[in-house]
């Protein structure tokens, strides 16, 4: 009898992480992640810790797809690999807390705007051969550089107000502290 | 019916360039998908495209293509209309998404629904925690919904913030030119 009302509540409580699991898949497909990336991210976001074998009890993809999936995630930065000891195959971590996770990819967003502007520059020199202004397509892709153009150091100043405004905080509660 | 205009080819080699370079660059920053990563860039510089146009500028297969568009859309970083007259459809990307970087909160999953239903199963966790509490992965599943409820409360306004100030930045720039 006992052990029935545990099975019961282990049951409840996998419906519970999949209905989660669902929720969270959706964020990233709405990032324009594909389906199984958000699934495996998602249960890598809930369990923090998985192994290939898990994942693919739990979302009933291949090993193929499921190893596929984990060295892309692996690239994002979302997890890091270790071998597990004396067995075969690797335990994968969520690289930090899932809040970490998410400040993390703030720093992150500094760097790949400096990469943009760094590129931008560089479409620039090329679009500025006179010849170019009047062939077909040269409005298109000034319009972009020109939108682009402003947006960019729209967002560095934004990021970097956020920063002092977080540091402002920081130094306010450790004042605080002291006190 | 072709709706894209022919660039010149050296128009369009500089085009191939910005598009590669987006798209690899998103895809590496967000884990977007190769091809839902390309497909949007090719609308941040041609902004009106039908699917044929978009197999032509890509080379990707007609599936691979009525998966992404259909991707974008549900992103709402595109819009789908029927071109008058006809039964073919044409995607319209009316500004650049990091215009607005919220557009991802008019989406049909709104944060409002999605509170609910975190709402919902943070009841229920609780009205069972005598008997899960014990059970392995409570506690996760319990940390991951408390912090999701704390993060959807402060995702609109955050972004409203962001929005605010980028509308200044970008008036500022328009006064001086």
């Amino acid at each position: 009898m006992k052990s029935n009302k545990k099975a019961s509540s282990e049951e409840q409580l996998r419906l519970i992480e999949q209905r989660l699991v669902e929720i969270i898949a959706n964020f990233g497909y709405l990032k324009g992640r594909s389906a199984k990336t958000s699934e495996v991210i998602a249960y890598i976001y809930i369990r923090q810790e998985v192994t290939q074998q898990l994942l693919r009890e739990l979302t009933g993809y291949s090993l193929g797809t499921v190893s596929a999936v984990l060295q892309d995630v692996e690239k994002l930065g979302v997890v890091s690999k270790q071998p597990i000891p004396d067995a075969r195959g690797y335990v994968y971590r969520l690289a930090g807390t899932p809040s970490q996770v998410l400040s993390r990819s703030m720093a992150d967003f500094q760097g790949y705007l400096s990469e943009i502007s760094g590129f931008l520059g560089e479409v620039e020199a090329k679009l500025s051969k006179p010849s170019l202004s009047k062939k077909q397509g040269y409005s298109s892709l000034r319009r972009f550089l020109d939108e682009i153009n402003v947006l960019i150091p729209a967002y560095q100043q934004v990021l970097q107000k956020f920063q002092t405004m977080r540091l402002d905080s920081r130094q306010e509660r450790v004042g605080a502290a002291n006190e | 019916m072709n709706s894209a205009i022919e660039f010149d080819p050296e128009i369009r080699q500089i085009e191939q360039e910005i598009v590669e370079f987006f798209a690899e660059k998103a895809s590496e920053y967000t884990g977007r998908h190769p091809i839902v990563s390309m497909v949007m860039s090719y609308f941040y510089i041609r902004r009106s495209l039908t699917q044929r146009d978009l197999r032509k500028l890509t080379g990707f297969s007609a599936g691979a293509i009525s998966k992404a568009v259909r991707q974008l859309v549900d992103m709402n970083v595109i819009t789908r209309e029927v071109i008058p007259g006809t039964h073919t459809h044409i995607y319209k990307m009316e500004t650049l998404p990091f215009r607005s970087p919220s557009y991802f909160l008019q989406t049909e999953q709104t944060l409002e629904t999605v509170h609910k239903e975190l709402g919902e199963i943070k009841e229920s966790l609780d009205a069972h925690s005598d008997e899960m509490r014990s059970l392995e992965g409570y506690k996760k599943v319990y940390a991951i919904v408390t912090h999701l409820l704390k993060q959807i409360s402060s995702v609109p306004m955050f972004m409203a913030l962001i929005e605010e100030e980028l509308d200044k930045f970008i008036k500022q720039e328009k006064r001086k030119r």
